[in-house]
C-alpha cells in the first residue's frame, strides 16, 4: 500500500513538473519565429490579440475621453496593424500557409469591434455623465 | 446585496451595467444549455471531428495540388476527383452539424426571445448610455430604437445588448471551445454560433 501511494505521488509530481515546464514553453512559442503554428492555433491567438486590443482600447478612450467616429476607424487600423505585425515581423510566417492576409487578418474582427464599442460606451457613458 | 441598486443609481447611466449583467449570465446559462443539450453528446462529437479532418485533408490536398501544379496532367482529374469528394464529404457533415444544432437551438432561442422581452419591458423609452460617436443609417435605427427626442448619441437597450450579445458570446464560446469550426464558419462577419442566436 505504502507502494502504490508513493507511486501515485511520483505520478503527480512528474504532472505537475510537466505542467511548470510546459507554461513557459508555451509563452515561449508566442515570441518564437521558429516555432511551427497549426493553423486553428495561430487564429486563436491571433483572436485572442485582437480582443486584449479592444478592451484595452475602449478602456482608455473611454476614459480619456475620446469623442467621434473617426476612433472607430483608428482602432480598427490600430488593432489591424498590431495583429498583422505579430505575425508578419515577429512570428516572420508565411501568410500563404494559413489562408493568406485576408483569412488571418479577419480573425476575431467583428467581435472585437463589438468588444470596443462596449467598452468605449460604458466606460465613457459610466466615467463622464 | 441592497447596496448594488444603490450604487448603480449614482450613475446617470447604471442601468448600462445591469443590461452588460443581464447579457452575461443569459450567455452563461445558453452556453450551459448547449452544452447539455448539444456539445456533451457523441453525435456532435463524432461529426465536429469528422469536419475538421475533412477540412485539414482538404487543405493539405490543395497545398499539394498547388505546388505540383506544372506535373503530370494524368494525375490531376484523379486528384480533382477525390478533393471533390472530400469537399463534399465535408459540406454534407456540415449540413448535418446545422440540421443537430438546430434543433437544440430552439431552446436557446426561446431563452434570448424572453430575456429580450423582459429587458425591452424594463428599458423601453430610456437611453441606458451615451454614445460617443453619431450613429449613422442602419446602426442609428437600432441605436435609436424606441427612444424619444432627436439627440442621436442616445443608445438604445437593444443596442446595448446586441454589442454584449457578439461580444460576449462569441469570447465565451472561443474561451469554452465551442465555437464552430473553420471548415463551416468564415466571412467577414463570424457571429457566435447562428443557431445559438
Amino acid at each position: 500500500m505504502k507502494e502504490g501511494k508513493s507511486a501515485k505521488q511520483n505520478q503527480q509530481q512528474q504532472q505537475q513538473h510537466q505542467k511548470d515546464h510546459l507554461s513557459p514553453f508555451k509563452l515561449a512559442k508566442l515570441l518564437d519565429p521558429e516555432a511551427s503554428w497549426d493553423k486553428d492555433q495561430l487564429g486563436d491567438v491571433l483572436h485572442w490579440i485582437r480582443q486584449v486590443a479592444a478592451l484595452v482600447c475602449g478602456l482608455l478612450w473611454g476614459t480619456i475621453p475620446l469623442v467621434g467616429g473617426i476612433w472607430i476607424v483608428l482602432f480598427l487600423a490600430l488593432s489591424t496593424g498590431i495583429v498583422y505585425g505579430y505575425y508578419a515581423m515577429i512570428l516572420k510566417i508565411d501568410e500563404e500557409e494559413y489562408g493568406g492576409h485576408g483569412a488571418l487578418l479577419q480573425e476575431g474582427l467583428f467581435a472585437s469591434l463589438t468588444l470596443f464599442l462596449l467598452a468605449w460606451i460604458l466606460v465613457y457613458s459610466l466615467a463622464h455623465f | 446585496m441592497a447596496a448594488t441598486p444603490h450604487f448603480l443609481s449614482s450613475f446617470k447611466y447604471g442601468d448600462a451595467l445591469n443590461v452588460v449583467g443581464i447579457s452575461v449570465c443569459t450567455a452563461l446559462v445558453c452556453e450551459a444549455i448547449s452544452w447539455v443539450l448539444i456539445y456533451r453528446t457523441a453525435s456532435y462529437k463524432t461529426l465536429r471531428s469528422s469536419i475538421d479532418k475533412a477540412s485539414k485533408k482538404l487543405e493539405t490536398m490543395k497545398a499539394t495540388t498547388a505546388t505540383s501544379a506544372a506535373s503530370s496532367a494524368i494525375k490531376k482529374p484523379s486528384k480533382s476527383k477525390k478533393m471533390d469528394r472530400v469537399e463534399s464529404s465535408l459540406k454534407e457533415s456540415s449540413r448535418d452539424l446545422s440540421l443537430f444544432k438546430f434543433k437544440s437551438g430552439a431552446v436557446v432561442a426561446l431563452v434570448l426571445v424572453v430575456v429580450f422581452a423582459l429587458l425591452n419591458s424594463l428599458f423601453e423609452g430610456k437611453p441606458v448610455a451615451k454614445l460617443p460617436f453619431t450613429p449613422f443609417g442602419l446602426v442609428m435605427k437600432m441605436s435609436h430604437r424606441g427612444l424619444q427626442g432627436n439627440d442621436a448619441t442616445d443608445c438604445s437597450m437593444a443596442f446595448l445588448y446586441f454589442l454584449c450579445s457578439i461580444s460576449i458570446r462569441t469570447n465565451l464560446q472561443k474561451f469554452l471551445g465551442f465555437s464552430p469550426p473553420r471548415g463551416v464558419s468564415g466571412g467577414l462577419f463570424p457571429m457566435p454560433d447562428p443557431k445559438m442566436n
